[in-house]
């Protein structure tokens, strides 16, 4: 969790990540930002993520940024 | 049928909301689906068969999708691309169908020898443009595993074709748009407030506003060519106001009547207006188009392996940014010209789509170095004076970009922005020539209190103040007082009846 943060903070060092949970509804990150975001979840958990992954309860949060990171490690 | 004649509003409506209320809960869905056909027949006559072949389409190639081995992706994928590319090809032959047509003949023309392609203009159904994209979504929520393939035909058929958004949208998507107007929930009193007060604000805007700057605009940009700076400008700002208020007011009374049965539909605008960047803007403006670039188009692309690979190998040998800005460039591309082209069949909605591109782009690279630079120079961004001047340059860019949208074809746009710079002659102001186009000088002051009114309301939305929880906490003769208000300023000062043509709304067109 401390490294999704890390990645989180390095991305938009403005946001509240650990009480935040409408990022995407609310417009706290936005596309270029979840773009970024991807490529270096991708990088750092060595997780593949695609179009269909991209919706906004996936990322409205860290803790379902981390829950999907889970998920999928495991497939 | 229109949603602001005396007819959808005093008749119509009501025994629709009559019809659904004394219907048993399990036929609600059937009250919905006539009135929505009744509705669409009266705008469309028999150009619903475009509507019904749709929707069979979709339903027909969601079950077959729904069926589809997991293992047998192929399948899927192809049936998928045949619902999909049978919408393409009723937005390419009915709406772009002269436009293509005319590029050929003009790329043909370039050889003597080459054959003249014949140009047929085919009646477009109303909101066509519309209801594709919903058509769209559904099977590539479908595809993408974001919904499953409903084996109710009366649902997908009202997902399709409810009144309130037919014609203009919101673009909604099948979930949670599809089960709530199937539920037929029981109508409520908080529900038919609320609902009347949305549909009464968004009449004011379409007809005390928007339809009274007709005539202006219309006339401001039937001769761009005699245009001097003052008018060019002024063109620019009634066409652009009378936009927002056309459009903003239907999608106002499109969820104020969805409201009254107690279905919500996705938001339109968040105050455009008070954005400070073009990316900002587009994400108060057209919320539902500019998701649906994002969701179907964007993403997609940008997380397509190849992209990806591509931003990847820019990111490894030129850093972060140039990494993100060769990643989003294609998509970026494709979603702008998807964007102009969607408005319209013309060189002015593509030179549209491509003007926010170039934005869009500048924005992204110059992003950081802007941010280096305010540093640098202690410029607090987030203060009221630099916001205030990123406002003004962002009315600026609209501005622009709603003059081209809206002149004839580019080089009208052009010669109508080329003319601020050399034809400027104050005298115009005050020597009578804006009384000359369409409208007088009561017009004027109509349009000045409501523009006030209109804004004063978007400064409290944007301040986070909720208008209609006030309204509704007031005591019930204050609370009357103000809604009879409204309809009557609608009433006295709607630009309707003799003297007046009816305006259709501005973005059933597209």
């Amino acid at each position: 969790m401390e490294k999704l943060l890390a990645i989180l903070r390095d991305i938009n060092p403005d946001n509240d990540y650990e009480s935040a949970d409408h990022l995407i509804d609310q417009g706290l990150l936005d596309s270029f930002a979840i773009l970024e975001l991807v490529s270096n979840l991708e990088d750092a958990f060595g997780i593949s993520i695609t179009a269909t992954d991209l919706v906004p309860a996936n990322f409205n949060s860290a803790a379902a940024m981390w829950a999907m990171i889970q998920r999928l490690s495991k497939d | 049928m229109k949603y602001t004649s005396l007819f959808y509003l005093t008749l119509f409506l009501p025994l629709t909301l009559l019809a659904y209320q004394l219907c048993p809960q399990r036929h609600r869905w059937v009250v919905l689906l006539t009135a929505s056909y009744f509705f669409y027949f009266m705008a469309s006559l028999t150009l619903i068969l475009y509507l019904w072949a749709s929707t069979l389409c979709v339903y027909a190639v969601g079950l077959g999708m729904g069926r589809c081995d997991p293992l047998t992706h192929g399948r899927k994928r192809l049936l998928v691309w045949i619902g999909v590319g049978v919408h393409l090809a009723l937005l390419a032959v009915l709406k772009y169908g002269p436009f293509i047509a005319g590029v050929a003949n003009d790329v043909l023309a370039l050889w003597p020898a080459a054959p003249h392609l014949p140009v047929f203009k085919l009646a477009v159904p109303a909101g066509l443009s519309f209801f594709s994209l919903q058509a769209i979504s559904y099977l590539a929520d479908i595809y993408q595993g974001r919904t499953k393939a409903d084996t109710n035909l009366g649902r997908v058929a009202l997902y399709m074709a409810f009144f309130p958004t037919i014609i203009e949208g919101p673009i909604c998507r099948y979930e949670p748009t599809a089960a709530a107007l199937y539920a037929g929930q029981p109508l409520n009193h908080h529900d038919i407030a609320y609902g009347s007060q949305l549909l009464c604000w968004g009449l004011f805007k379409k007809m005390v506003i928007a339809d009274r700057l007709s005539p202006l605009v219309n006339n401001l940009f039937k001769n761009p060519a005699e245009s001097g700076g003052v008018l060019a400008v002024l063109a620019a700002v009634a066409c652009t106001i009378q936009l927002y208020a056309d459009f903003s007011g239907c999608i106002d009374i499109s969820i104020g009547t969805a409201q009254m049965f107690g279905i919500t539909l996705p938001q339109n605008f968040r105050q455009p207006f008070f954005s400070t960047t073009v990316t900002e803007f587009w994400r108060r403006w057209h919320i539902t188009l500019g998701t649906w670039l994002k969701d179907y188009i964007f993403f997609p692309l940008s997380m397509s392996p190849r992209i990806k690979a591509l931003g990847r190998r820019a990111k490894q040998r030129h850093g972060r940014r140039f990494g993100q800005i060769i990643q989003a460039i294609i998509p970026l591309l494709a979603v702008w010209m998807a964007n102009g082209i969607w408005h319209g069949a013309g060189w002015n909605y593509l030179f549209f789509g491509a003007y926010y591109f170039v934005l869009v782009m500048l924005g992204l690279i110059f992003e950081q170095p802007l941010e280096t630079l305010a540093a640098r120079l202690h410029i607090d961004r987030k203060a009221w004076p630099w916001r205030a001047l990123q406002m003004v340059k962002m009315a600026v860019i609209v501005l622009v970009g709603e003059l081209m949208f809206r002149a004839s074809d580019v080089a009208s746009g052009l010669a109508m922005l080329r003319s601020i710079f050399t034809g400027w002659d104050w005298k115009m102001l005050t020597d009578g020539t804006l009384l000359q186009h369409g409208i007088y000088g009561n017009d004027y002051m109509v349009l000045l209190a409501a523009g006030v009114i209109m804004l004063a309301v978007d400064i409290c939305h944007e301040a986070g103040i909720s208008l209609r929880d006030w309204a509704a906490r007031l005591r019930l003769p204050i609370r009357w007082t103000l809604y009879v208000t409204l309809i009557l300023l609608v009433v006295i000062f709607g630009a309707y009846g003799e003297g007046y043509q009816p305006v259709d709304p501005l973005y059933a067109n597209f």
